[in-house]
């Protein structure tokens, strides 16, 4: 493998990274702090993607402000979800609430699938390109699309991680996380921290949508690989792992490129799916999780 | 300060409390003590708006809190520091104690709260930046009554705070609550270690199997015939 090789990989690796941690940053989140399994998440991609579509191609807007517009609108798509669904099934279910939950992000996966169909059509809703140009990184050519949007990814990790460190709110929502009714006893509202926390989680799905518009048109199904790869994310990571759904992104995303190039194309799914299958058989919690057991011990 | 009058509550179909009355006036040092599973942790939830109650009526500087949640009990100045100390384990000792004024919105007010906290605990001032996970027993107590008093509340109540404590630290502990308590906090205190408790506590509320058996002045409990026999071993 020559140096170049190398570093092709490295590159493409990282820019496909940067959009798994950030659709993982969101699943981590929804897990940790509502106990949700949430397999609705690539919905939210799309609805991002979607919305990137109709801003740029259709009313012509500036592409960072369609961003932006698709960024507002998931991020409202999850607050009313929230509001309308699960807020009513945690305070009507006395049921398992994982179950009952997962179940509810299953249904809603299919009907929001299907409303995509109804409003949208069956047809690929896509752009050649945000910007017409290329940026040299390693002598390779890329397209500018490609690195804005790991840039636009790296911002929005980086601004999650200091809006739930450096304030208020933010310090909230990891408590909440932490212990629940810790939370509820220093005065935190556990409702209002739901509905945020799944709204910024479905938002960070939404820039991901937008922001590689060019490379993935919106489609009725196109949040489905999305979806399947951050699970692979948050499952190495350890589910509700903010940081290390961040790493394990990164790490995914150049595992998958170095497979691909070792065994071509096809075949760096299977690769992912041994991966994880080992992982679970070894190390369950996860590379970065605690607390839960393998079958040898 | 604090009213209790008839209260009744459990879990589920369980019923726990059976016509619990208390009261807590203000700057007095009130302690509620009993055995094993005599409904102590459960008086606190339902009065913290933890568990809802069956029936009765709590009352707090006047305002009912029955349907009240939680979180805005606790903004009312009514602070639980419990039993399991619920820590936010994956944090530092210092974003716990911010997140105890997590109510408050003046900085330097919850500044000077703070620094107020660490002078009572010195211990927890050289932890400031370990993760609360990382503390020991007696720490992890302190950095909860800590938290509890981030909030600057009128009335802290603390669930057996001596649990699970080498005696010196039991010591250090309720130290501490008699300071606070000189300070003119208010505190409703559950305990099972009832020698002890009974000579820190103005008054105290024994409870036995979900009932209010004997109340009164600690003093007069201390000399209370079935309450030596029963709860301090001596004849």
């Amino acid at each position: 493998m020559s140096i170049s090789t190398i570093q092709n990989l490295l590159v493409t690796g990282l820019l496909r990274g940067g959009l798994y941690a950030l659709m993982a940053i969101g699943l981590a989140l929804v897990f940790g702090v509502m106990n949700i399994c949430h397999f609705a998440h690539g919905e939210y991609y799309a609805i991002g993607a979607y919305a990137a579509y109709f801003a740029f191609a259709v009313w012509g807007l500036n592409p960072i402000l369609a961003i932006l517009i698709a960024a507002l609108i998931s991020f409202l798509a999850g607050a009313i979800t929230e509001k309308a669904l699960f807020y009513p099934l945690r305070k009507l279910s006395k049921g398992p609430w994982v179950m009952n939950a997962f179940l509810l992000t299953a249904g809603l996966s299919t009907v929001l699938q299907s409303g995509f169909q109804l409003g949208f059509g069956m047809q690929y809703l896509g752009i050649t390109q945000y910007w017409n140009a290329t940026v040299k990184v390693f002598g390779m050519n890329i397209a500018a699309d490609r690195v804005v949007a790991f840039g636009i990814a790296l911002v929005s990790i980086a601004g999650m991680w200091l809006f739930l460190h450096r304030t208020r709110t933010g310090r909230a929502i990891r408590a909440v996380s932490q212990d629940e009714r810790g939370a509820q006893l220093v005065g935190i509202d556990l409702d209002w921290i739901q509905t945020l926390t799944f709204s910024v989680g479905s938002m960070l799905a939404g820039i991901g949508g937008a922001s590689l518009l060019s490379l993935n048109p919106a489609y009725p199904f196109s949040g489905s690989a999305p979806l399947i790869s951050s699970w692979f994310v948050v499952t190495i990571a350890g589910l509700g792992n903010v940081e290390g759904a961040i790493v394990g992104g990164l790490l995914v995303g150049m595992f998958e490129s170095v497979s691909y190039f070792l065994l071509g194309q096809g075949w760096q799914t299977v690769a992912s799916l041994v991966l994880l299958i080992l992982l679970l058989l070894f190390k369950p919690s996860g590379l970065f999780g605690t607390g839960i057991k393998s079958v040898w011990e | 300060m604090l009213e209790v009058k008839n209260l009744q509550a459990g879990y589920d179909r369980l019923q726990v409390l059976w016509d619990v009355s208390l009261s807590v006036t203000e700057g007095e040092f009130v302690a509620l003590i009993g055995s094993n599973g005599a409904g102590k942790t459960t008086t606190l939830r339902a009065i913290a708006g933890l568990i809802k109650p069956k029936g009765g009526e709590v009352r707090f500087l006047g305002t009912n809190l029955s349907g009240v949640p939680a979180h805005l009990i606790s903004r009312k100045g009514l602070s639980l520091v419990t039993e399991d100390l619920n820590l936010f384990e994956a944090m530092t000792v210092q974003e716990n104690l911010l997140l105890g004024a997590y109510s408050r919105r003046d900085t330097k007010k919850i500044m000077g709260t703070l620094e107020y906290v660490l002078s009572l605990f010195p211990i927890l001032s050289e932890r400031k930046n370990q993760l609360a996970g990382t503390l020991s027993g007696g720490e992890r107590r302190m950095l909860a009554i800590g938290r509890g008093l981030m909030s600057s509340p009128r009335m802290l109540m603390v669930d057996e705070p001596s649990l699970g404590l080498a005696p010196m630290m039991v010591v250090a502990v309720f130290e501490a609550l008699k300071l606070l308590h000189e300070q003119g906090v208010t505190i409703l205190l559950v305990e099972q270690n009832v020698n002890n408790t009974l000579h820190l506590a103005d008054s105290a509320y024994v409870l036995e199997h979900g009932r209010i058996a004997l109340q009164g002045a600690s003093r007069d409990l201390l000399e209370n015939k079935y309450l030596k026999e029963t709860y301090l071993g001596r004849r």
